[in-house]
């Protein structure tokens, strides 16, 4: 018997609960080089913004302990450019595509999401109300619960298929965010977004980036992705979780599909082995033979506490 | 379109060239059939506080042995771990990755400029063109480093039977002085020749040799180098800016630009 992996997210049914992470596979063609994208669960594309971004000067990265720090400042070519080059080569992928978007202004997301809503084949919107790599707008989306619930309800009324809240682990408690995405009608979160962290060069006295801030992402900050999960899944929000934060493989899957995620992003680990989620999908069939598991469903929110 | 694979390579030859400069040969190397001058290899090194790939530029293939050789030199952490590993160890090897050299025309008289460890690439470039039946006469092979030491591979360069300047700050080999100062002088002797440039090396070379390009209206090519957290277009970290605007992907939209279309 072979394992079932589907699962299903807010009546989107997945292959595999693997997908990867916005701004970790560009919009799909670079990693078509390696592998047939019909393999994941899902794609999620960088985050698009209603103009075209250069981003931030480079250096942008700096590799660090168990991960690195980012601040790419939302480069990417603009929904025009997006709907016009990029959907169509989406188009004809067979993977569930989630596209991304961000904006400095609700009425940005809303007028993004009301353009993504014409295109079928976008199966759901993630709103990136987290990004730490922007002066204005993002981060304040996602620490604020009142703009929070206002975003996601504006872009409820344009949007007729299902919303992805995507949301920043730098708050006190992200269940209260959790809950007023759902107030605000979003039908599931991703958590987390990356950590907001510093690098510094010690010879030089330099950051080590030019933005001096940015997102620390990667094995690092897998607890506290985790924890976050086990904290929004024990709150009032009902809504199915997506997991994201420093997943390397397959056994890492399975810590948070255990803690309460319906299905996993996956982000850096993609940069270090970009065919990582290949092998996921394969250790999770492994793992759930060897657990005599008929359906990856069995795992979800069954970790046992102490 | 090139098929890019991550493989476990076994390292079939090291070789210490001293002063800090090592070759390791890699095989077999599946996707070897796609590899041009100027691509790169992403190399997985399997410790903790490593956490990105490192770039290494192709010094060599031998498709008789599906083989493909890297030159480094030890700089840091990453390359310092490199450097541990020996003959019969098997790394994770990502590539080829990257846009390589433009063919020069037949008529060209070709100028490669190599600064220190920008020397892999450019290497790569001038036995290639010799094995495809280029004149290598027609081939200035300029190579600059501080001192004798750095200027590595001596005699494998000679073996190609090219024009061979090695340049040193300090004169303990060659000629004294820039090596960009020499390529100046050539151009400006030789009015009536049709030059092309190919570069490589440290940010000041790159940049002088940008600007004799400019000046002198010589086409040409530059190999850049900047930190890659993917290798493979996604991350759009290794980005630098350029002369029209905006930015580019030094691993997918380079790492070898045209002359004049960067900001150095
Ligand atoms: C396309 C390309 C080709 C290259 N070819 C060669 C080659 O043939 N031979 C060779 O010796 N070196 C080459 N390099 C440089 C090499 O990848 C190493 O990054 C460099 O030698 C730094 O050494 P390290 O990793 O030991 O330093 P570390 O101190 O470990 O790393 C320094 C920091 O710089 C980051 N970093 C990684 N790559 C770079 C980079 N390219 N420039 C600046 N910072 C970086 C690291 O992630 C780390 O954070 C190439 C780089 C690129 C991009
Ligand atoms: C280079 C880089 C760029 C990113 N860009 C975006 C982005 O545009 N939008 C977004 O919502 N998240 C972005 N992220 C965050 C990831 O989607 C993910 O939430 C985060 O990296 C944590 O997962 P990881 O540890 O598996 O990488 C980016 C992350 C990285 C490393
Ligand atoms: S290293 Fe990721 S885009 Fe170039």
């Amino acid at each position: 018997m072979t394992p079932d992996l589907g699962v299903s997210i807010a009546g989107v049914s997945f292959k595999n609960p693997i997908l990867t992470a916005s701004g970790c596979c560009g919009y799909g063609e670079e990693l078509a080089d390696l592998f047939p994208l019909a393999k994941l669960g899902g794609l999620v594309t960088k985050s698009i913004t209603k103009n075209p971004r250069p981003g931030h000067p480079p250096p942008r990265t700096a590799e660090t302990t168990g991960g690195m720090i980012n601040a790419i400042g939302l480069a990417n070519v603009g929904i025009d450019e997006f709907i016009a080059k990029k959907i169509p080569f989406l188009e004809k992928q067979k993977t569930t595509i989630v596209v991304n978007v961000a904006g400095s202004k609700i009425d940005e997301y809303v007028e993004l999401c009301a353009r993504l809503n014409d295109i079928a084949r976008v199966d759901m919107v993630e709103l990136n109300i987290s990004c730490p790599n922007v002066d204005v707008g993002g981060i304040e989306f996602g620490t604020d619960p009142k703009l929070t619930e206002e975003t996601v309800r504006r872009v409820r009324k344009v949007f007729a298929r299902p919303i992805i809240a995507k949301l920043a682990p730098n708050v006190t408690d992200i269940s209260k965010i959790a809950i007023a995405a759902e107030n605000g009608g979003a039908d599931a979160v991703s958590v987390i977004n990356s950590v907001v962290g510093m690098a510094v060069d010690p010879e030089s006295w330099r950051t080590r980036i030019t933005n001096n801030k940015g997102g620390l992402t990667g094995p690092a900050i897998k607890p506290i992705a985790l924890a976050a999960v086990d904290r929004v899944y024990n709150s009032q929000c009902k809504l199915p979780i997506i997991g994201i934060g420093g997943i390397t493989n397959a056994s890492d899957v399975v810590e948070f599909l255990l803690v309460g995620a319906s299905a996993v992003q996956i982000g850096t680990a993609l940069f270090v082995e970009p065919d990582a989620p290949l092998k996921m999908v394969e250790g999770l069939k492994r793992y759930l033979a060897r657990k005599k598991l008929s359906s990856v469903r069995e795992l979800i929110g069954k970790v046992r506490k102490y | 379109m090139s098929k890019i694979v991550s493989e476990e390579a076994v390292i079939t030859r090291r070789r210490d060239l001293h002063n800090n400069y090592y070759s390791l040969t890699f095989g077999p190397i599946h996707s070897l059939s796609a590899c041009r001058p100027g691509n790169f290899v992403h190399i997985k090194l399997p410790t903790s506080d490593i956490y990105f790939r490192r770039a290494m530029s192709v010094a060599a293939v031998y498709p008789d042995t599906n083989e493909l050789e890297i030159i480094f030199r030890v700089f840091g952490r990453g390359t310092t771990r490199l450097a541990t590993f020996r003959t019969g160890d098997t790394l994770d090897v990502l590539g080829p990755l990257g846009k390589g050299f433009a063919k020069p025309r037949k008529s060209d008289r070709v100028i490669c400029v190599a600064g220190g460890i920008g020397f892999p690439p450019l290497f790569y470039l001038a036995s290639d063109l010799v094995q495809a039946g280029f004149d290598p006469k027609k081939i200035e092979f300029f190579y600059g480093g501080r001192s004798a030491p750095d200027i590595i591979e001596r005699s494998r360069i000679k073996k190609l039977g090219l024009n061979f300047y090695p340049v040193t700050e300090d004169g303990s080999v060659g000629r004294t002085g820039l090596v960009t100062q020499f390529v100046r002088d050539m151009i400006e002797n030789g009015r009536k020749e049709k030059f092309v440039l190919y570069g490589c090396g440290p940010e000041g070379m790159l940049r002088a040799t940008n600007q004799i390009g400019l000046d002198l209206s010589v086409p040409g090519e530059l190999a850049f180098e900047a930190p890659m957290p993917c290798g493979i277009g996604v991350c759009l970290g290794c980005v630098v800016p350029l002369v029209k605007g905006g930015y580019a992907r030094v691993c997918a939209d380079g790492p070898v630009f045209k002359i004049g279309e960067v900001v150095l």
